[in-house]
């Protein structure tokens, strides 16, 4: 059974098309990075996928039924959506905000921030725990929030930006956990800028990238794709080469005349 | 803050409630010994049950508005709750209409059409897909006027009578309901106390916002329906009761932030406390800042709350 299930699912929004005929499964075990130019409707995707946004055509599935039948609470215990604005500006301490993530659990807030312990050490917020959300750097925040979404305990993780604010040493910390997860079987939809970062999650054969255009899906393929590159320009309407050090590919967009070819 | 020294803090904050709460019988004129017992028992006791129920309503319901409109300016007065209960209310006491109609009383069930009257229609302006908080407050702000402009308009045309008794109840007063009133506001108290208490972990997840609580599985609009209308009733039995009694609603929440932290689970039982302890405070003020004569409690909590309202907003 797949975790989630779109078929020629289409967005509105204030009278125009934001998304059409968009169809796409995740299955547990899969990892889909949803790459395109700003505004095309990734994060409201994301929100799609969450149950957030109603489809305006077609249908959205989490497991068996359409996210409209399933109340928040069960939707809750199956997807968790990490948003691209990190709005904790409030004066919850870390720990309180990271267990509301808990709600459909029905615990008291103590014992949520007791099961919230595994989910501190994995996002490495352990140290913040008494901080005031308000006083966080944004990185800081980023990390929390990764942490909220490991609390909610789903087979199915939906990342917005998840590296957003992060030096690259938190950024790798991120993606190596999201590899890991990955590794361990949930289900996990990223929707991001820096292709790049994806080259640390490893096994690019089964990285799927969804390359979102404006109206919907224009092409899905594996990161060891070798026309990668080429569909990504005509994406972002940029030249976008590969790069290699060793085994290592990075795609990095070409800057002036005297970009460097892909070495073939 | 460390948790011992906050811990600590919550405990002194709750035993001066309590100083407060039991203390508050015996303030007063001395009157003579023979009459004594009656004023204690049969005046003051009931007087103080009321207040503390009442600023216990008050406090609760203004904590959680706070919360699910996510503005620390927003509630019941400011979103138009009061202005409707006081509406009705006034009607009832200025129009000729029967006190008691079909063994309910007249100016209760008035205040409550006016709050839940006002309360549908925010609620309505609020559940139209992306309405912002700025918006409610404003919607709010607007019926609080027009009510305001009506119920003037009712006093202008009503007779002498009608008019002292208005005026009068729309300043606020605690004194004369006797158990009467504690039977009647003990069980609203209760009602409101256990389902905004119930909802506690549902509004610590809202605080972080509408479409994160959502995907954490907070059914939004239900905790906002439930709140708004258990506040509603709430209200609108004190407003009927009492008068439209002004910031118990608006400072006590900011003062249980201060004092004991903000927290949703430590926000609300703390505003039921403190609300109780800080109205029956302002009574007991109200009986003796002016020498032989009271003074209404709204005057006192208005007086109290409003400087205190600009020092804390200053120190934010």
């Amino acid at each position: 059974m797949s975790l989630l299930d779109l078929r020629d699912v289409g967005v509105r929004r204030g009278g125009r098309e934001l998304l059409s005929g968009v169809s796409l499964e995740v299955n547990p075990g899969d990892l889909l990075a949803i790459l395109g130019p700003n505004g095309v409707g990734k994060s409201t995707l994301l929100r799609l996928m969450a149950g957030l946004v109603p489809p305006s055509a077609g249908h959205v599935r989490l497991g068996t039924e359409p996210t409209g039948a399933l109340s928040p609470r069960e939707r809750a215990a199956r997807v968790a959506w990490l948003p691209q604005e990190r709005s904790s500006d409030s004066a919850q301490t870390v720990e309180e905000f990271v267990a509301t993530a808990r709600f459909r659990f029905g615990e008291s807030t103590s014992v949520a921030i007791e099961h919230c312990a595994r989910a501190f050490g994995q996002a490495d917020v352990t140290g913040l725990r008494a901080r005031r959300c308000g006083t966080l750097s944004g990185g800081e925040r980023q990390r929390v929030a990764v942490a909220a979404l490991l609390a909610q305990e789903t087979d199915l993780l939906l990342l917005d930006e998840p590296a957003n604010h992060l030096d690259p040493s938190y950024q790798r910390t991120i993606y190596e956990l999201i590899a890991k997860l990955w590794r361990a079987g949930h289900g996990v939809v990223c929707v991001t800028h820096d292709v790049n970062l994806l080259a640390h999650l490893g096994d690019a054969d089964r990285l799927r990238v969804i390359g979102l255009g404006a109206g919907g899906v224009r092409f899905q393929t594996t990161f060891s794709d070798e026309s990668l590159p080429e569909k990504l320009s005509a994406l972002f309407d940029t030249r976008i080469i590969a790069l290699r050090d060793g085994r290592a590919r990075y795609l990095v967009p070409a800057i002036g005349e005297s970009a460097p070819r892909e070495p073939s | 803050m460390s948790k011992l020294s906050s811990r600590r803090r919550a405990l002194t904050g709750v035993a001066l409630c309590l100083v407060v709460l039991l203390g508050a019988p015996f303030v007063g004129d001395t009157v003579r010994p023979e009459a004594a017992e009656f004023v204690l028992w049969e005046l003051r006791v009931p007087r103080v049950m009321v207040g503390a129920l009442v600023g216990g309503i008050l406090g609760i319901v203004g904590a959680a508005f706070q919360t699910i409109f996510n503005n620390p300016l927003a509630t019941p007065s400011t979103v138009g709750t009061v202005a409707g209960a006081t509406l009705g209310a006034l009607m009832a006491l200025v129009l000729p209409v029967p006190a008691v109609l079909a063994g309910l009383p007249v100016v209760t069930v008035a205040a409550f059409a006016g709050a839940v009257g006002t309360s549908l229609v925010v609620g309505a302006v609020a559940s139209r897909g992306q309405t912002r908080v700025e918006d409610i407050l404003l919607v709010g702000i607007a019926l609080t006027l027009g009510a305001s402009a009506i119920s003037t308009g009712l006093q202008y045309t009503a007779d002498m009578l009608a008019l002292f008794s208005a005026a009068q109840w729309s300043l606020g007063h605690l004194a004369q309901l006797g158990y009467d009133g504690v039977w009647v506001l003990g069980p609203v108290a209760v009602l409101c106390a256990a389902v905004l208490l119930s909802q506690v972990r549902g509004l610590e997840a809202l605080v972080a916002g509408d479409e994160l609580a959502e995907s954490r599985g907070v059914h939004v609009r239900q905790l906002r329906a439930a709140v708004v209308i258990v506040g509603a009733l709430g209200v609108a039995v004190c407003v009927a009761w009492c008068g439209p009694i002004a910031f118990v609603g608006l400072i006590v929440p900011h003062i249980v932030r201060r004092v004991f932290g903000s927290a949703q689970r430590v926000l609300l039982p703390g505003s039921l406390v403190t609300g109780a302890a800080f109205l029956v405070f302002c009574d007991a003020l109200a009986r003796v800042v002016a020498s032989g004569r009271e003074l209404p409690v709204g005057v006192v909590t208005a007086a109290l709350g409003a400087p205190a309202l600009v020092v804390l907003i200053r120190r934010r």
